[in-house]
């Protein structure tokens, strides 16, 4: 059976609705109830729940909401170095997330093109990709920072070296597994390698190609927040780390929703171009 | 013999361990359509795959025109078992890809215009925006023998072209292939097991042993009178005998001549056989 | 034995082939030269000058005619020269959010560096290592470091190869604190403290050399009876809060932070332990001095001025509003302001009124770094024993940082060394042996 759109719709929301809502009630009445009573000047130099003897509690959606509105309404400013609004950090990762990425497609199609077209290739290559592809990224860091010298380019670096591996294996894999028969269409058309690799070989590979792409870019932005924490300076990481260092738990939750969002529209943004390279037999 | 289109000479395929075919020789003249009749496993595919470049044989080798073929040509088509269309292409396009291979400096129009005409020619003209997935097994099959026809070879090879397609299909098929061959006199080459398919197309046809180690029994000449019709085939004078002759060989010759062939059987010169005439 | 020739390594960095680039051997010979190398640029201050002259008289006709005009600084002001034009002027100082790091931070919104015609960027950091990985990469051009780290890179400790760094200027004294979560309030005496879990910001900090020998001096051994951890500072009060830690003595505006969340309170600042210690130090890569003089005397004047700046009590407050700020320290200015002003919430309750709870001083004293390296070789970070006077001497750029100060009209000590009283004990730099010798708890 079909559910309808708006009714799962509905569903999702009412669940978010109840979600935030049990959020906000708990944090409220553990926040009434008082403690001890202390003088006002010491008062005003405290957190109002220090005042009253307790901790700072988890913010509320209502001010989580308060404070993404906050940062949305100018989400593109630059005011120093170290002060930017969360658009342009955004963009910051999405610049390295895009340099990284696209530097290890342009490497991993035509590499994976070959592997595929090449057993020989493929197994002398084999040992090195299977050792190199586990390794977590981040792992790659301090060599690339010892070596490079620039953490910016080492940050991208890393987004290079962990998405090179699914373009790369999904690539070779589906010019590997290109039919047959279509091969022999083109050779008894007497195609040049170039005109076969470009119109045969590359569309019927595109699809697991653009799965490998989809995985890489999903890896590339998972990485991209870690490596930003790591070595600062600019992006979304970076800023979760600064309000980590500013203890604004409200910020943390507003960038794990940024991410999210963005990871979704990355994906997305992929999935669509799989959409019209796909075909069915 | 010596003016065979085609002439092959002494071809074999082994692997390691086994022998699909050996030593066999035969010719296609220009114009004439030649059926390849045999078991599975006798290596037919492979024999068709040696004539269109796609393999090389073990042993022995294949004169086209007068030359030792070293690869796939554009002047040996092939219609493969499977239509083998590239599903991310419309129909248009599959012919238009073989017309540009063709024709490399045609400018896209024209390519266009052509790939329609050939489409045209078998009757898809609606169909040209399909992909493949959207067309039916015969239309499928249509748009691979466009393909073929398309690039004007001077040889076309079939390779069990029908086999996939249900009786209705395959028969409107082997008439619209008839009609072209006829129309463009166009060599040919095909593999079938369907005998009928063979005396409907076929001048002369092959037969080979059961493999392994199959050889080429005998052949056929097919003395009925041209144009032939699917519906009329079997009101025609001989074919009955042609028929019985070579069903006789698949059931029961096919097995004994793969056991032991006749002590004056030349692999040069396999029997002639002219049944019923 | 040959004794080492100066300039002759292959780092090109005008020290002593025997120090840093090489396994240093036992070292008094060779730090000798060193120290002289170190009087010899303060009065030659150009390189071919100096190399001139020793090639004409030799080195030890040279320091013989130096001695006789000792003290140095008449001698400096004897060859001052006036400023010259930066050689960069656009430069990358990397930084930590933490209030140790006030002068770096707030001479960029207060025009010091654009006064000595100086193109600044103050970056904020993630971490310590991170810092000082940048720093030996050559992204920043300076940068805000804690004070024994200088001197571990130049030792080659905790880093694959040794990396000259010098500090040029002390940031700030005092200004640290021991903070203990909450649930601890009734346990003030460090004898009850056996099994607890520390948080110091990095290995190689006074956070942890001060702590080790507070808990050291009451008994316990900070190796065994406790857990020593590296934290960054800003994680500091959510492991507190997540009972990862029982404490920490960290840098200021996380103790305040402590407080001001509910999360601890302060049971003891630093300065009770040393009044007057170093924290965070103004650190450039040991060639800057000689490759861009006038970008390093421009700098470290920047530097010198905003740190006098900062000192000045009438002027915290307004230093505590642009420091808090989101582009630097990032934290309610009502912390910052705690912390700068020095009357402070304690987290028991209680306000306290200790103005001269954090100081900005610049001068890096060689007895300061001879404290630390004592330090280094009490707890196994440094293995082998070194010349701690002479590497005192040359990471410590007390001459350079004095010159400085006594431009900016501040008062500059005799001599930079001088004896302390830490944790009770008393330290003599001239004499540090029995010191370390006399430790009850040690590694060495």
């Amino acid at each position: 059976m079909l559910i309808p759109f708006w009714r799962s719709s509905l569903l999702s929301l009412a669940l978010l609705i109840l979600f935030l809502g049990a959020w906000e009630l708990a944090l409220r009445s553990s926040a009434a109830t008082g403690g001890s009573v202390v003088d006002a000047e010491y008062a005003a130099l405290v957190g109002a729940a220090a005042a009253q003897g307790g901790q700072t509690p988890m913010p509320m959606p209502s001010e989580i909401a308060a404070r993404l509105w906050q940062l949305l309404r100018d989400p593109f400013y630059v005011r120093g170095t170290n002060d930017q609004g969360i658009g342009v950090q955004i963009a910051y990762s999405l610049a390295r997330v895009g340099i990284g990425f696209g530097l290890a497609a342009l490497v991993a199609i035509p590499l994976g093109f070959a592997i595929g077209m090449s057993p020989l290739l493929g197994a002398v290559l084999n040992p090195f990709i299977q050792v190199l592809r586990p390794v977590s990224p981040l792992a790659w860091m301090p060599l690339a920072l010892y070596t490079i010298k620039d953490s910016s380019i080492s940050s991208v670096f890393v987004i290079f070296i962990c998405s090179i591996w699914p373009m790369l294996l999904n690539t070779a894999f589906g010019v590997g597994s290109v039919r047959r028969e279509w091969l022999n269409v083109a050779r008894t058309l007497e195609a040049g390698s170039l005109k076969t690799a470009w119109r045969v070989i590359l569309p019927a590979a595109a699809p697991t190609i653009l799965t490998g792409m989809r995985i890489s870019i999903g890896i590339a932005w998972l990485v991209i927040v870690a490596a930003e924490m790591l070595v600062g300076g600019t992006g979304i990481g970076y800023w979760v780390w600064n309000q980590w260092n500013n203890l604004s738990l409200a910020d943390i939750v507003i960038a794990i929703l940024m991410i999210g969002l963005v990871g979704l529209l990355l994906d997305r943004l992929l999935g669509w171009v799989a959409g019209a390279v796909a075909w069915q037999e | 013999m010596n003016h065979a289109y085609v002439s092959v000479e002494g071809i074999a395929r082994r692997y390691p361990g086994a022998t699909i075919f050996e030593d066999l020789w035969f010719g296609v003249n220009r114009g004439e359509f030649v059926c390849l009749v045999g078991h599975s496993g006798c290596g037919k595919t492979t024999v068709l795959n040696i004539l269109a470049g796609l393999e090389k044989p073990s042993d022995g080798e294949v004169i086209v025109d007068g030359q030792a073929i070293e690869g796939p040509s554009l002047d040996r088509a092939v219609i493969f078992q499977g239509h083998a269309l590239m599903p991310w292409m419309t129909a248009e396009q599959n012919v238009a890809f073989a017309l540009s291979c063709r024709h490399k400096d045609m400018p896209r129009a024209q390519l266009r215009d052509a790939a329609r005409e050939a489409l045209e020619r078998v009757g898809l003209t609606a169909a040209a925006d399909k992909k493949p997935s959207q067309l039916s097994g015969g239309m499928k099959q249509r748009v691979g023998i466009a393909r073929a026809f398309a690039i004007a070879p001077k040889m076309l090879l079939m390779d069990e072209p029908f086999s996939a397609l249900d009786a209705l299909t395959r028969g409107a098929l082997q008439d619209e292939v008839a009609r072209l061959v006829s129309e463009a006199d166009q060599t040919a080459f095909m593999i079938t097991h369907d005998v009928d398919e063979a005396i409907l197309l076929a001048d002369r046809i092959l037969l080979m042993t059961n493999g392994p180690d199959a050889r080429l029994a005998e052949v056929v000449v097919n003395t009925l009178p041209r144009p032939r019709m699917r519906a009329t085939l079997h009101k025609l004078p001989g074919y009955h005998a042609l028929r019985e002759h070579i069903l006789d060989f698949l059931i029961t010759r096919s097995r004994l001549m793969a056991q032991g062939l006749p002590a004056d059987w030349n692999p040069r010169h396999a029997p002639e056989v002219r049944p019923g005439a | 034995m040959t004794r080492p020739t100066p300039f002759a390594c292959g780092c090109a960095m005008p020290h002593q082939s025997g120090f840093a680039c090489d396994a240093p051997t036992d070292g008094t010979g060779a730090f000798g030269a060193a120290a002289d190398e170190a009087v010899l640029r303060a009065v030659f201050p150009a390189a071919p000058t100096r190399r001139a002259m020793l090639a004409t008289f030799g080195s030890a006709t040279l320091m013989a005619a130096i001695a006789s005009v000792f003290p140095l600084g008449h001698a400096r002001e004897a060859f001052a020269q006036t400023p010259a034009a930066p050689e960069k002027r656009d430069l990358k100082i990397g930084f930590i959010a933490i209030t140790c790091a006030t002068p770096i931070i707030m001479a960029k919104p207060m025009g010091f560096y654009e006064r000595q015609g100086l193109n600044v960027d103050v970056i904020r950091t993630a971490g310590w290592a991170v810092i000082r990985d940048r720093a030996i990469a050559g992204e920043y051009d300076a940068a805000h470091m804690l004070a024994p780290m200088p001197l571990a890179m130049s030792l080659g400790v905790g880093v694959a190869n040794p990396i000259p760094w010098s500090v040029a200027a002390i940031e700030n004294i005092n200004g640290q604190a021991i903070t203990l979560a909450m649930k601890h309030r009734d346990k003030r005496n460090p004898r009850d403290w056996r099994g607890f879990r520390f948080a110091v910001p990095f290995d190689f900090s006074m956070h942890n050399y001060l702590l080790r020998d507070y808990l050291a001096e009451a008994g316990l051994d900070p190796d065994r009876d406790v857990q020593i951890r590296s934290v960054p500072p800003p994680e500091m009060v959510a492991n507190l809060r997540a009972d990862n830690i029982d404490g920490f003595l960290g840098p200021d505006p996380f103790n305040q932070r402590a407080v001001f969340d509910g999360v601890g309170f302060i049971h003891v600042l630093t300065k009770e332990m040393w009044d007057g210690h170093p924290c965070c130090a103004f650190a450039v890569p040991r060639s800057m001095v000689q490759t861009q003089p006038n970008t390093f005397a421009a700098l470290l004047r920047a530097i010198v001025e905003a740190t006098a700046h900062a000192n000045k009590p009438e002027n915290r407050r307004e230093v505590a509003r642009v420091v808090s700020a989101e582009n630097y320290l990032n934290q309610p200015e009502t912390v910052v302001q705690q912390v700068l002003t020095g009357t402070y919430a304690d987290g028991l309750g209680q306000v306290q009124r200790v103005p001269n709870r954090v100081g900005f001083d610049p001068f890096p004293w060689h007895s300061m770094a001879i404290w630390m390296l004592t330090q280094m070789r009490r707890w196994g970070q440094l293995t082998r024993d070194v010349d701690y006077k002479g590497v005192a001497e040359q990471v410590y750029l007390a001459l350079d940082a004095g010159r400085a100060m006594r431009e900016a009209g501040i008062e500059v000590p005799a001599s930079p060394m001088r004896s302390y009283v830490i944790n009770g004990r008393t330290f003599d730099p001239n004499d540090p042996g029995p010191y370390l010798a006399a430790q009850p708890i040690r590694r060495n």
